[in-house]
């Protein structure tokens, strides 16, 4: 076997399954970011799952399917939004429970869709002149979804958001210190929903991806804990965009060659090789003044009061 | 006030009475399931849910149901369908509900019980299975035969001796076909993990892998293998057809229902009670009718395949030069002839470290099947668990 066979196949399929990862990992970066812990990614993704793959299977166009995944999950969202924004709940108790909502709504609501081939796939891309590229062509620019590349462009264009911009400050600054950010005269609540929703609409993007492009079709329970990664590498980003790219992408990779390499090393432990390094660096990320260096929000799970006078 | 108040309790304690008998023969039953996994999937709660209905479909029976049950949770369930519709007879369709279908049976002695894939009995508790291993051998001979890089491939859920026996059954198959060829196998430590699945057939695709064979509960690696324009076998086969028509060569297929309407009548008949089956243990194959090879419903093998199959000769050493079609439909044949006149665990066998596992003149029995470890000498990857 060729060293280049292992390069491009590296290559393609860290891009193939990194993109859910990436895509639902910036959403929860930016409710993160705002204050907000939400468990319910899970939950979110496969909403979105089943809102694509339902929509593109009735009209035949898989954008509109994701787009719709996007609202629906960003809709969704808005239940951990209002109970832990609003309602000031336990942001951990309302975000397992839209995980626990979203896998058996989509179970009951996804029973006419089980074993249904889907005939309008995301078609898979191609970009000309780079695909010629050798290795690196076949390996980056050929045979992948256009999810791929979007989901790549958010990475860059959320970091920006987040770092240079006024609407970044804002963001970070209810994350930081809402009381502080509330007397410069943001309105704290509305940042957190808004981002608590693009979480939602990515993580719903992530999950449309998983059901028209990366396997077309719909079961139930489909995810399979990948909501759960999106978590640990929100952590392992340091609650960056441009470091989540990199976490989603090692994972993914980690994930990939864990069954290339079971010819020569033990299954048993390289299917746990990717989560021991997810818990290795959780561990070190999680030692409190580290924590803050790295950027962990620090208003991130306590809910916003206003003390009025 | 008192009278009242016995009166009520005698009610109570008739009606409990009522509840509680033991099944009476030849009067109509309610049969309760407990499935795994969604009866949506596309595996096997699917396949269990389409047994539940030939039940139905008796005239004496009606069934109730409670799907996605995890395994540990069976107890309460088991209880509650007992109080609730009056079970006379119980299935729990997981191996993970064996030990809770135990205990349960033993608080609910009038119940009659069964507990598919398990090992464990009692006298108002039986076992039940149809296997595949058969199945896979067919599999096998076709995969072998289509195969253009020698290199056939089975994505494994768990490295546990009822996966291993069907590999091994599906690696002999491609031996009798293809002696040059090599079985790759990968492990994804799930019965159902899709992106798993995924990845795993993707690595086996760049291993130069053609033709895919599998467990696992979902049709990933039928689709994927389609993707790059590979064969496979679907897993509960008709089921998976409809994801790519054009490269589903065949599959494994199974038919609960005979088990459960063979085991009812003969509980209607009064032949099996709650107090006489503690040696009843179905382990049905071909000759029963319990599993076939299927590519879609009603379509043992793809017709897009036929002649290719009937084109590849083999030197068989006991019927000469033969086609791979007819050596197909031969063993097919001898499975389900009642005498069994083949099997492929039949010795003289050799595991991959050159051990004697089966020696010459024998077959291996059921028990020596449900605890297989060893792999087949063509199999290639890893085996964890392997004897040395």
């Amino acid at each position: 076997m060729s060293w280049e066979s292992w390069i491009v196949s590296t290559l393609s399929r860290t891009l193939a399954y990194g993109t859910p990862l990436l895509l639902a990992t910036l959403g929860e970066i930016y409710a993160e970011r705002s204050g907000v812990l939400n468990l319910g990614v899970e939950g979110m993704m496969i909403v979105g799952a089943l809102t694509g793959f339902a929509v593109t299977s009735g009209t035949g166009n898989p954008w509109l399917g994701i787009l719709l995944a996007a609202a629906v999950a960003g809709a969704f969202s808005l239940v951990h939004a209002f109970a832990s924004i609003t309602l000031r709940a336990n942001q951990v108790v309302s975000g397992l429970a839209l995980t626990m909502l979203g896998l058996g709504l989509s179970g009951v609501v996804g029973r006419a869709y089980e074993g249904r081939p889907l005939l309008h796939a995301l078609d898979e891309i191609s970009i000309p002149w780079l695909e010629k590229i050798p290795v690196l062509g076949p390996g980056i620019f050929q045979d992948q979804s256009p999810l791929v590349y979007i989901a790549i462009a958010l990475a860059v264009l959320l970091w920006v958001i987040l770092f240079k911009t006024r609407i970044g400050i804002s963001i970070r600054a209810v994350g930081e210190d809402p009381a502080t950010a509330d007397s410069m005269g943001i309105n704290v609540a509305r940042v957190r929903y808004l981002c608590v929703m693009v979480g939602g609409m990515l993580a719903g993007v992530a999950g449309a991806y998983l059901s028209v492009a990366y396997r077309p079709s719909w079961t139930d329970g489909m995810t399979a804990g990948m909501g759960w990664i999106v978590i640990a590498l929100t952590i392992f980003a340091f609650w960056n965009p441009l470091l989540g790219l990199f976490g989603a992408y090692f994972f993914a990779a980690l994930f990939h060659l864990s069954y290339r390499l079971q010819a020569w090393l033990p299954p048993e432990l390289l299917k746990a090789m990717p989560y021991i390094l997810a818990i290795v660096v959780l561990i070190v990320v999680s030692r409190g003044t580290l924590q803050k260096r790295m950027g962990a929000p620090s208003a991130l799970t306590l809910p916003y009061t206003r003390e009025e006078g | 006030m008192k009278r009242r108040l016995v009166a009520t309790a005698a009610l109570v304690f008739l009606l409990a009475s009522a509840a509680f008998a033991a099944y009476e023969p030849g009067s109509d039953m309610t049969v309760g399931f407990i499935f795994v996994g969604p009866i949506g999937d596309y595996g096997w709660t699917y396949a269990q849910n389409e047994g539940r209905l030939a039940v139905e479909a008796l005239p004496w029976a009606e069934t109730v149901y409670v799907e996605s049950v995890a395994e540990g949770q069976e107890g309460p369930v088991i209880d509650d369908m007992i109080a609730t519709y009056g079970c006379d007879v119980i299935f729990t369709t997981s191996f993970g509900f064996m030990d809770g279908t135990v205990d349960a049976a033993a608080r609910h002695p009038e119940v009659i019980f069964g507990h598919a894939s398990g090992f464990k009995r009692l006298p108002n508790l039986m076992t039940y299975m149809g296997d595949f291993y058969q199945v896979y051998y067919l599999n096998g001979i076709v995969a072998g035969a289509l195969t253009e890089t020698d290199k056939v491939a089975y994505v494994g859920a768990f490295p546990i001796p009822e996966v291993k026996r069907h590999l091994n059954a599906y690696a002999m198959g491609v031996k009798a076909s293809n002696p040059d060829a090599e079985v790759h196998v990968r492990w994804i430590y799930s019965w159902f993990d899709p992106a798993a699945a995924a990845e795993a057939t993707e690595a086996l695709v760049a291993e130069g892998c053609d033709v895919f064979a599998f467990t696992e509960d979902s049709p990933t690696v039928v689709q994927i293998a389609a993707e790059s324009e590979l064969l496979s076998f679907g897993h509960y086969g008709s089921q998976m057809y409809q994801f790519a028509p054009d490269y589903v060569v065949s599959g494994q297929a199974i038919d609960w229902g005979i088990i459960y309407v063979d085991f009812l009548q003969k509980v209607y008949a009064g032949e099996y009670t709650a107090e006489n089956i503690e040696n009843v243990d179905y382990w049905w194959l071909m000759t029963q009718g319990a599993v076939y090879p299927e590519a879609a419903p009603g379509v043992v093998l793809n017709p897009l395949y036929i002649d290719a199959l009937k084109a590849y000769m083999i030197e068989d050493p006991v019927y000469g030069t033969i086609s791979a079609y007819d050596l197909h439909n031969l063993r097919y044949a001898q499975f389900a002839d009642p005498g069994v006149t083949f099997d492929p665990f039949q010795g003289p066998i050799y595991d991959r470290n050159g051990n004697l596992v089966v020696p010459e003149g024998m077959w291996l029995s059921v028990d020596s099947l449900i605890t297989l470890e060893w792999a087949f000498e063509n199999v290639v990857g890893p085996w964890p668990g392997e004897p040395e």
